[in-house]
């Protein structure tokens, strides 16, 4: 819509609202105090509701030159060209508030003289703050993953030590399992042997020592005999 | 017993007319005073029990129909249902929306609220929440059918209603879990 024609049809209207005043009082009063923004606003308004007729009426002449099955045939064309405006809006919609924020932010800035100085020392600061933070939380995060390192070693060490465990266990069990059984064997044999000699040494000793006793000889005088009366008592007598 | 049409008429200077649909009678007349509080717009608010309303020459062009539905009974759902046959097919671009109440209470039928959901979602119509028991609710359901009143009135620079509703509407079908309307 162009803008004389947008102004002729506010003219327009408000002749129109003028002449039938008493029929709509609610309107008239708001209409007395307009200020040129206001009939800014209002043709805004009026080529907007203007705008939304004539796509009414459009709509309404394209329906009749295409058939049904053409159609269908276009709609997921039609439906994927909407997604696309759609997002396009979004995203422009959501840029353009940013730019607002940002100028107005900026604005502020500038206009606030007396608080300049520590408006602008507090965005140091915080600026400073944040850059601190963020060495701060990187120099964590170095740590961090050294720890998770360093972790990760002591737990592949641990998991090479037990398997070096295992293995020597495995290599001990396996060189002891063939000779053990005659070794055993041997063993008890050999201990069986020594218990009988020793019990047979045990008798004589005790022998020797009642011969000792009753022919009453002193065997203190002779170094011999000495030395056998005290080799006597090596082996004690079991309970 | 005509179809109320939405471009039948020219529509008024900083006007927006809304027309609430209730069966029951309950919210309306205080959401009605509720919407007439806005200063920046000409609110016109008309009240009715269901559709068709009787033919007047003098009816101005509505701007948003609303149709209030009560999820406590049956017979709420039913006459908006009934209703809706007397609005021309331009009204479901962005110039109707629903409105539930006591969606909250505990003797709400589930299967009525996803009829409800069903009904907003195949009409392409935004389906709103309101709490009707504490005029805060009044108040906060009252600003947001303003905020889709004015722009189903045109009085919204660069947006139409049916711009509104193509925006905010989902391209997927709609899912009777998940509300396709925020």
């Amino acid at each position: 819509m162009d803008a004389s024609e947008g102004l002729a049809i506010v003219n327009r209207m408000v002749e129109t609202v003028a002449l039938s005043d008493d029929a709509d009082p609610g309107s008239s009063t708001t209409l007395k105090e307009t200020s040129p923004t206001d009939m800014l606003r209002l043709k805004q308004q009026m080529s907007n509701q203007c705008f939304e007729m004539e796509v009414q009426l459009n709509a309404g002449k394209n329906k009749r030159s295409c058939s049904a099955s053409e159609a269908e045939r276009d709609l997921p064309d039609f439906m994927s060209e909407l997604e696309e405006a759609k997002v396009v809006h979004f995203n422009s919609t959501l840029a353009l508030h940013r730019m607002q924020m940002w100028h107005a932010l900026e604005e502020n800035m500038n206009q606030s003289d007396p608080e300049e100085e520590s408006l602008k020392f507090v965005s140091d600061r915080c600026m400073f703050l944040c850059s601190r933070i963020k060495k701060l939380q990187d120099e964590a995060s170095k740590l961090q993953e050294e720890i998770t390192e360093t972790q990760k070693n002591r737990l592949e060490i641990k998991r090479q030590t037990h398997e070096k465990m295992k293995e020597m266990e495995g290599l001990m069990s396996k060189m002891e399992h063939p000779d053990s059984e005659k070794y055993k064997a041997a063993l008890e044999k050999g201990q069986a042997n020594l218990e009988k000699y020793k019990k047979m040494a045990i008798m004589t000793q005790n022998v020797l020592q009642s011969i000792l006793t009753a022919c009453k000889v002193n065997w203190l005088d002779d170094p011999k005999l000495q030395e056998i009366a005290m080799t006597l008592e090596e082996f004690s007598i079991p309970d | 017993m005509a179809l109320l049409k939405p471009f039948s008429k020219l529509p008024g200077l900083n006007t927006a007319i809304i027309l609430l649909v209730e069966n029951e009678e309950k919210l309306q007349l205080r959401l009605g005073d509720a919407l007439l509080k806005e200063t920046s717009v000409v609110v016109n608010v008309r009240l009715a029990k269901s559709l068709p309303l009787p033919v007047n020459e003098r009816r101005p062009r509505i701007d948003l129909v609303v149709f209030i539905i009560n999820l406590t009974s049956e017979p709420s759902f039913q006459s908006a249902e009934a209703s809706l046959k007397y609005l021309d097919p331009g009204y479901f671009l962005g110039k109707v929306c629903f409105m539930v109440t006591k969606a909250r209470n505990a003797s709400v039928p589930t299967r009525r609220l996803d009829a409800v959901r069903m009904l907003a979602a195949s009409l392409h119509c935004p389906l709103l929440f309101a709490e009707d028991q504490t005029p805060e609710g009044v108040f906060g359901a009252a600003d947001r059918l303003l905020t889709i009143l004015k722009g189903a009135a045109g009085l919204v620079p660069f947006t139409t209603p049916l711009y509104l509703s193509h925006l905010t509407r989902c391209t997927l079908p709609p899912d009777v879990d998940q509300p396709s309307f925020d």
